[in-house]
């Protein structure tokens, strides 16, 4: 006999079973996240050996039927075209199944979009919120190389670093880990049609969280979604954050299962250089071009122009373009690049909304940059 | 015996005639009032009775009845104290009656028969010209304004007896003395601000075609500065719009009455902890006109933006749009002319060093996205030129001023605003012509390259329309017929330079 209807099938990852997949999400309700991990990590201990899908299977106690709670949840994740796949699972990426000690993996993992099997490589890019734009232009550079070698990007949805490198490689498909529920609009920009989030999955990319519906984009939640970031990627690059960044924490889960951290230097007098310089100093190595990323990643740069601006705009006069090329990937206010391409600022304008339209320049609060490294 | 003088009632910036009727009849002695008068009015009585007495024009010894017709009109204030003196003298024989034939009078009595100005004369001399007056009395103070009105002759008046002695005869009337019009604002020069160069573009094309503008940046990089010089840029008033302006002023009561007519656009900056009904108009009784109509074909300047609270931010919306406020009480419907040139100034995050070179930024992410949210989509939408200004390099506020004078920008945008009104007719900007009226003006190929920024950067629809109007003031200071592609792209990066990027 099962107690689980239709809606549980359907919600389940392909080799998920519904009925225990209900009995997770009763037992998450009842107990809450930290307390089921716990009593796996105490049952793991003691047992020892059983792969993670065993321990669960001991340690939650089956449920029938379900409540009307329960079908709520499986309602809501239906609704978004959520499958959830648990801890062991075909549809649960391997390399996260394992765990680390003293942290314990998420028990289920609900995918939004297409995850792709996690064979292949992956980095992960994380940053500040607060970044500069240096900091998203070379998040975005890292990104676009790094996908059209063919690894996935990895990252929070966070604004910032993260969106940076999620909006340069969206085409190839990404993975944002979210710190919340999958029907919580957070952040705001990311969730609206058009935004972020849409472009990620229409890219062939997913969008994953380890919470039930309805939890709140809080602290401690986004914090420890870092360890499924760090979880999924083959390196880990820090681009921008401060003292107390939670790039910092990602760095640490890596640091812990034996995941490459790399750091992008950045200016000395800003804050947001704080993170990756202390990880320098601690002996992550040095990124400072796409090289170095696929080097740690063991792949070749792709042939062809793929990922690079050409050496001539198509709307941009070479002035402009000279001007513009010599900053990259740090931003020119208008003021300035007017000056120095010696255009005045009513021609400027009119280019710089044609270099925008053909997707060649981005704008930010610190000014304009090419979208794509300069040849 | 009846005798009659002609008053006014103002309603919002509407004059209309009011017929004083005076009359003594037999009864205890006594001054009764009648005609709907408001406190102001009623208390009249002990104010022009001293003041006929201390005149040594006397008071009748039975009783004394006023009316004010039409008695279906509130009337209010201290200015039909004159006309109801001197409507007695006549009824008392003090004043010839002939004398009082279309004679019309405004003007506060004190208890001792001085004569003094009361806020509207400009409006309500119009009026009285239009209603076919031959002489209007009107305190010395205020002759001046009242004088503005051409084709009136104005008499000003110290007192009543000296109104009396003029009526009777005795005394010849005192001419007005003109004073030229002022034309020459006071603003400062915009050669004073360094570097800028978009922000200054922007100050142009918005002082050329009317677009409101939105500076935004941190603390001490010249927005209010620029703000500021904005008002020499404008070119000056009509002698019809200064008149008008000149008329809301007066009857807000901010207008000096003895003050030379202004062709100088106005230029006001409310605090941003101004109430919605001080921004838009409002108040207690009829309603007074709002900073938004004192500002009236000139410039309104909203320093802090932000902090003012998002209701009246919105109250500012259908104002914008349409050029007018319109004010219901129970009393009345008064309807202010409000077509302003919005310059609003904004920090770029709640503490202001976003994006600043020196000063790190204390605000969260989500604080800076909510702070930003503040300016509602529609309110944002209505501002066409959007523009970033950060600090200029400390070393060029070294030595001497290196932008381009007022009198260079001003004589450009002049020009502009000439073609514009060849276009469309006298005084209309193309901030306020209708869309299809643009789009006949423009290259099929220029709309396209519009339509596809719209689409590819994701503006909102109403921009469309509003884009295209700032491109035709573009294509005006260039001195093209045609809005080309160019035009189009520019006006399209004002829409741009607020927005946070994704990427």
């Amino acid at each position: 006999m099962t107690a689980t209807d239709g809606r549980w099938r359907s919600v389940a990852a392909p080799g998920t079973d519904p009925d225990l997949l209900a009995a997770v999400v009763r037992r998450l309700r009842d107990v809450g996240p930290a307390t089921l991990a716990r009593e796996a990590r105490d049952h793991a201990a003691s047992a020892g050996g059983d792969p993670p899908a065993t321990v669960l299977r001991r340690v939650v106690p089956p449920v029938l039927p379900t409540g009307e709670r329960d079908d709520e949840v499986a309602g809501t994740w239906a609704g978004l075209g959520v499958r959830v796949a648990l801890v062991g699972d075909p549809g649960f990426p391997a390399r996260l199944a394992v765990g680390w000690p003293g942290t314990g993996g998420p028990p289920l993992l609900a995918v939004r979009g297409s995850l792709a099997p996690h064979d292949g490589p992956a980095v992960a890019i994380v940053g500040a919120r607060r970044a500069t734009s240096y900091g998203t232009g070379v998040a975005a550079w890292l990104a676009e190389s790094a996908a059209a070698a063919g690894a996935v990007v990895v990252s929070g949805g966070a604004v910032g670093i993260d969106a940076a490198a999620h909006g340069a490689a969206a085409d190839h498909g990404t993975v944002v880990v979210l710190g919340c529920g999958h029907d919580v609009a957070y952040p705001r920009p990311h969730t609206v049609a058009g935004g972020l989030f849409e472009r990620v999955l229409a890219g062939g990319g997913a969008l994953v969280s380890e919470h039930l519906p309805g939890a709140a984009p809080v602290a401690g939640h986004v914090r420890a979604r870092n360890r499924i970031v760090a979880g999924l990627a083959d390196v880990v690059v820090v681009v921008e954050g401060g003292p107390r960044s939670g790039a910092l924490v990602t760095a640490g889960y890596a640091a812990d299962a034996g995941v490459p951290v790399l750091a992008v230097p950045g200016d000395v007098r800003r804050p947001g250089s704080a993170a990756p310089h202390l990880l320098l100093r601690e002996g992550a190595e040095p990124c400072t071009s796409p090289d170095d990323l696929l080097a740690a990643l063991s792949l070749a740069a792709p042939v062809g122009p793929d990922g690079a601006a050409p050496a001539v705009s198509t709307t941009l006069p070479p002035a402009v373009h000279r001007v513009l090329a010599g900053a990259w990937p740090r931003p020119l206010r208008l003021d300035a690049l007017a000056e120095q391409a010696e255009v005045p600022a009513a021609r400027l304008l009119a280019l710089v909304t044609r270099a925008r339209v053909a997707g060649e320049v981005a704008e930010g609060a610190d000014g304009i940059r090419l979208t794509r490294a300069p040849r | 015996m009846v005798t009659v003088v002609s008053a006014v009632a103002l309603v919002g910036l509407e004059a209309s005639r009011v017929v004083v009727e005076a009359t003594h009849s037999q009864g205890l002695p006594g001054t009764r009032i009648v005609g709907l008068p408001d406190t102001a009015v009623r208390e009249a009585a002990e104010r022009i009775r001293s003041a006929a007495r201390r005149s040594g024009l006397g008071w009748p010894e039975d009783r004394v009845t006023l009316n004010l017709a039409p008695a279906a009109l509130r009337k209010s204030g201290a200015g039909f104290d004159l006309p109801m003196a001197l409507a007695v003298l006549g009824a008392t024989g003090k004043v010839p009656r002939e004398a009082l034939v279309d004679l019309w009078a405004v003007g506060e009595l004190g208890l001792d028969g001085t004569v003094r100005p009361v806020p509207g004369i400009l409006p309500m001399a119009a009026a009285a010209r239009d209603a076919g007056a031959r002489l209007l009395l009107v305190a010395s103070a205020a002759a001046v304004e009242a004088s503005l009105v051409e084709g009136l002759e104005v008499v000003p008046v110290d007192s009543l007896a000296e109104a009396a002695a003029v009526l009777q005869g005795e005394q010849a009337a005192r001419d007005v003395v003109a004073t030229p019009a002022v034309v020459t604002s006071g603003a400062p020069d915009l050669a004073d601000v360094r570097g800028q160069t978009v922000a200054r573009r922007a100050v142009e094309v918005a002082a050329a075609g009317g677009h409101h503008l939105l500076l935004s940046g941190p603390p001490g990089c010249g927005k209010s500065m620029l703000a500021e010089r904005m008002a020499g840029v404008l070119p000056p008033l009509s002698m019809d719009e200064a008149l008008e302006v000149a008329a809301i002023h007066s009857v807000a009561g901010v207008r000096a009455p003895d003050a030379p007519l202004s062709l100088v656009p106005p230029f006001r900056s409310p605090h941003h902890t101004t109430s919605a009904p001080g921004l838009v108009g409002g108040g207690s009784g009829v309603g007074r006109p709002g900073e938004l109509s004192l500002a009236h074909r000139g410039i309104l300047f909203l320093d802090e933006l932000l902090e003012m609270p998002r209701w009246v931010l919105d109250a500012l919306r259908q104002p914008l749009e349409s050029g007018h406020v319109r004010i219901v009480r129970t009393q009345a419907a008064v309807a202010f002319p409000a077509d302003v040139l919005l310059v609003a100034a904004t920090n770029p995050c709640p503490c202001g060093n976003l994006g600043s070179t020196s000063q790190a930024c204390r605000c969260a992410p989500d604080r800076v996205e909510r702070y930003r949210s503040r300016l509602s989509g529609p309110l944002s939408d209505r501002i066409d030129l959007q523009v970033e200004l950060r600090p200029v390099d400390p070393d060029r506020l070294v030595g001497p001023g290196d932008g381009e004078p007022t009198a260079a920008v001003a004589a450009r945008v002049a020009a502009a605003r000439a073609v514009a009104a060849e276009r469309w007719g006298p005084g209309t900007l193309n901030r306020s012509v209708p869309p299809a009226a643009v789009r006949a003006t423009c290259h099929a190929g220029a709309v396209r390259a519009l339509a596809s920024a719209v689409e590819q950067l994701a503006l909102s629809a109403r921009s469309f329309d509003r884009a295209l109007r700032v491109a035709r003031t573009i294509a005006d200071l260039a001195g093209d017929a045609t809005v080309s592609t160019d035009h189009v792209d520019e006006a399209v990066a004002y829409r741009l330079a607020t927005r946070l990027a994704a990427t």
